[in-house]
């Protein structure tokens, strides 16, 4: 792959690491947003303030990857303008309408009833408490909601057309309701729960394998291992439906994801690679491992294809996707992860139901508990990777079809993009590992097993603190 | 169908001004606090004025994040080209935000504080001129083409107005944010902040002074619309306005007041905003594309208009909620008592 640093490359890499960069907080925002409304709820029904420690434990986890989502996505919405300006014109009635709804009525929600989710447990009762939690995630999941509608019309434009280089809207609903829409959302947002749930699995287990608050730790591992047993199954097949839906839509990113140069006809089976150095320059692969009859189980679950899968070839090198290897590899790491963490679930499952899992023995459970250490980074690695397979498979199109990448960067000097991507860079390198140090200095310091919960009586006394505080006192020790 | 086709890009301005006004000025006091942090006397007393923000500043960065979106969906090429031919101010103001974004929590958790302490005030410092910055280059003029595409250079907003610009939008800010917290501490911190709030609204009112002198002399253009009849009579009552307040706000000061200093300073930035709105209208790249030229289309604007103008009313309900919630004064240094 031959590039040379002009202005589009230079904003592309910008863009590519400023996003990268971004996606790694708002997962657990969004994820653990929904953990902490399960918390409180919890902690509401059984009146045990163990729930409410595990809430305030993990919202601090929470809020130190909250700044950092919201600086780092503040940059991308300037990014539209400041280094894709004509793309941002073309499209701006849609796009821009877009994010117009995810700020007002879906950002906004999230950003003003945080406040009063992480600072408010003394200043507002319990159950409104619980009422600012859920209106956090639901702003939070509606925020993700529209910015992968905008990314999804992105992938497959729909309900309207090109006017003189301009996209005019036919129908909102069509466009909104583009081909990839909802089938990514589901995907996404199952990424984000099951990325959450392993990290919140994966630091359990190590508070349980160093022997640290296990009966409080083994609540959150088990509820977490509880939850996986829902969502990990179910985004396999949400998954494979993405993958459909790409095979219908989007037959250039398709051939990339399976490294196919040669179109397979129908009523054949074709061979699925595993492993391929792929040759862009001469259309072909240097070399493949692969099973042959694969391609048609993979993509419908049939011996043989229904309709041809086409392969790169069909298409002008200017008109098909350049990073051949990286979607293929990225894809591959993407769902093997998906894989891994079933597989993971399953035993953890087994384990449970034999009985091994309980707080007086689960500590005789090394292995699994490093495993669950070890996947907690994995989902990171998945969501990161599907995203490089959305992303690089599109091109050479910004807007599918409709818009070249190359026709949609802004005219600003490639010196000040230069400028711009290394500051970023070096920013969010030194960011990345504060937080990392942070994190983990959270997670050393652990929860506080002693903090009070706010008493239910709460409404009557609000100014006797004194008596509220014996009171509550008195009522969990019965 | 000719009158929606004028009134909404007109509700639109209205509506977009209207979410920059209240950015300007939750996150003009959110700034202002960050900047005053520098001055702070003791780690305690920055603590306390950085709890006075812990609640809401993610809800105030936030209306940025929606003017921003609603300018794009509702002005598409106002957006592009603004932000375009500002890509240097922009991205300093985008990285003034990363640092006091994450200075709050980082800050907490640290052993040693201050390297985030100078994050978070140079962070907050770095946007509040940034933003003056884009605002004076806004002002001087961006230089498009007949399509109204961005063809001006790297540099254009770099000149004598813009810095005094930016230097009085500081200013504005540092005044609002020592209202702010004259409104929210008590005692020590209370009296400091009475004095810094009345250096700052000197130093603002030297530097509105300028600014009304300087703009029209330095840009034909400005002076065209302002002393143009009947316009001039408002462009001349205005300054008189608000040298008025500033006198009832300085008095407000002097009186040792809880609340009013913070009301004045509103009120002033009020009458700035709409100000800087007459100059401006009905262009909004100034004096080369109008806001009918920038519009989406028709059916973009009414379709946003349909879901947004709904949802107006409850974010600013929520709003006043999440103030009430926290409202009184901040005694501690610790997130959440």
């Amino acid at each position: 792959m031959s590039f040379h640093l002009d202005t589009v490359m230079l904003s592309r890499i910008q863009f590519a690491i400023t996003s990268i960069f971004h996606m790694f907080w708002p997962i657990l925002t969004i994820g653990m947003s929904w953990y902490l409304v399960i918390m409180e709820i919890l902690w509401l029904k059984t009146q045990n303030p163990d729930f409410y420690r595990h809430a305030r434990f993990w919202s601090k986890l929470y809020i130190l990857n909250f700044g950092l989502g919201v600086a780092s996505g503040v940059a991308i919405e300037f990014e539209f303008g400041a280094n894709w300006a004509p793309f941002s014109v073309a499209v701006g009635d849609f796009l821009g309408s877009i994010l117009g709804f995810e700020g007002t009525m879906a950002f906004m929600l999230e950003a003003a009833f945080l406040g009063i989710m992480i600072y408010g447990w003394k200043k507002v009762p319990p159950i409104m408490h619980l009422l600012a939690t859920t209106f956090v995630a639901i702003g939070a999941t509606l925020s993700s909601f529209w910015i992968i509608v905008a990314n999804s019309w992105m992938q497959t434009p729909a309900g309207g057309e090109m006017v003189n280089g301009k996209f005019i809207v036919h129908s909102y609903l069509e466009a909104i309701l583009n081909p990839a829409a909802l089938n990514s959302w589901f995907h996404m947002i199952l990424a984000i729960l099951e990325t959450a749930l392993f990290v919140i699995g994966g630091i359990s287990a190590w508070y349980i394998l160093q022997k640290r608050h296990q009966a409080f730790f083994s609540k959150s591992f088990k509820i977490a291992i509880a939850l996986a047993v829902l969502i990990t199954p179910l985004q396999i097949v949400v998954g494979h439906l993405s993958g459909e839906q790409v095979y219908h839509n989007q037959p250039t990113k398709l051939a990339a994801i399976e490294a196919l140069w040669e179109t397979v006809p129908a009523g054949e089976s074709g061979p699925w690679n595993i492993l391929v150095a792929p040759n862009v320059r001469e259309g072909k692969n240097n070399w493949a491992l692969s099973i042959p009859g694969g391609l048609s189980r993979v993509l419908e679950m049939k011996p043989h294809l229904s309709q041809p899968v086409l392969g790169l070839n069909e298409w002008r090198p200017q008109d098909r996707p350049h990073g051949v290897s990286l979607i293929f590899y990225t894809f591959r790491i993407m769902a093997g992860i998906g894989f891994l963490l079933l597989g993971l679930m399953i035993v953890s499952v087994i384990q449970w139901l034999r009985g091994k899992l309980a707080v007086e023995n689960i500590t005789e459970q090394p292995w699994l508990l490093r495993a669950w250490m070890l996947a907690a980074p994995l989902g990171y690695v998945a969501v990161e990777c599907g995203w490089m397979v959305r992303e690089v498979g599109r091109q050479p199109w910004i807007v599918y079809g409709q818009i070249r990448t190359a026709d949609a960067a802004s005219h600003v000097p490639a010196g000040n993009v230069l400028v711009s991507l290394i500051s970023y860079t070096s920013i969010y390198l030194l960011l990345f590992a504060c937080a990392l140090y942070f994190g983990s200095r959270i997670i050393r310091q652990g929860p506080d097993l002693e903090l009070p919960a706010p008493n239910h009586t709460f409404l009557d006394d609000r100014n006797q603190e004194n008596i509220t505080a014996t009171e509550s006192e008195i009522s969990w020790k019965l | 169908m000719e009158a929606i086709n004028s009134i909404l890009p007109l509700l639109w301005f209205g509506l977009v001004a209207l979410f920059l006004t209240l950015y300007l000025i939750t996150d003009g006091f959110d700034l202002g606090v960050g900047i005053l942090t520098l001055t702070a006397a003791n780690e305690e007393n920055r603590g306390i004025i950085i709890n006075t923000l812990s609640t809401v500043w993610d809800a105030n960065e936030t209306w940025l994040v929606c003017t921003g979106g609603l300018l794009y969906g509702a002005f598409p090429l106002a957006y592009a080209t603004i932000v375009n031919a500002l890509y240097i101010p922009i991205t300093l103001m985008v990285i003034g935000f990363i640092f006091r974004a994450v200075a709050f929590e980082f800050r907490e958790h640290s052993l040693n504080k201050t390297f985030w302490n100078f994050g978070f005030a140079g962070g907050s410092l770095l946007v509040a001129l940034s933003q003056g910055l884009v605002l004076g280059g806004v002002i001087a003029g961006i230089k498009v083409d007949e399509a109204g595409n961005f063809i001006g250079g790297t540099w254009d907003w770099l000149n004598l107005p813009s810095i005094l610009v930016a230097l009085s939008v500081v200013q504005g800010y540092i005044l609002i944010g020592s209202t702010y917290l004259i409104f929210k501490t008590e005692g020590e911190l209370k009296e400091y902040h009475y004095m810094t709030a009345k250096f700052s609204s000197i130093t603002t009112l030297i530097g509105a002074m300028a600014l009304t002198i300087a703009t029209p002399m330095f840009y034909e253009s400005v002076r065209n619309k302002i002393f143009h009849q009947p316009e001039i009579l408002i462009f001349e009552s205005i300054p008189v306005i608000a040298t008025g307040v500033m006198v009832l706000l300085i008095n407000s000061i002097n009186r040792r007041e809880d609340r009013m200093p913070f009301v004045w300073t509103i009120v002033i930035f009020l009458i700035t905003i709409l100000s800087l709105a007459f100059v401006v209208f009905p262009y909004i790249i100034p004096f080369q594309v109008t806001i009918y030229q920038a519009s989406s289309s028709l059916s973009a604007q009414a379709f946003m208009i349909a879901f947004i103008g709904f949802f107006v009313p409850i974010i600013l309900f929520y709003n006043i909620y999440l103030y009430r919630v926290f409202q009184g004064k901040v005694f501690s240094s610790h997130y959440g008592d």
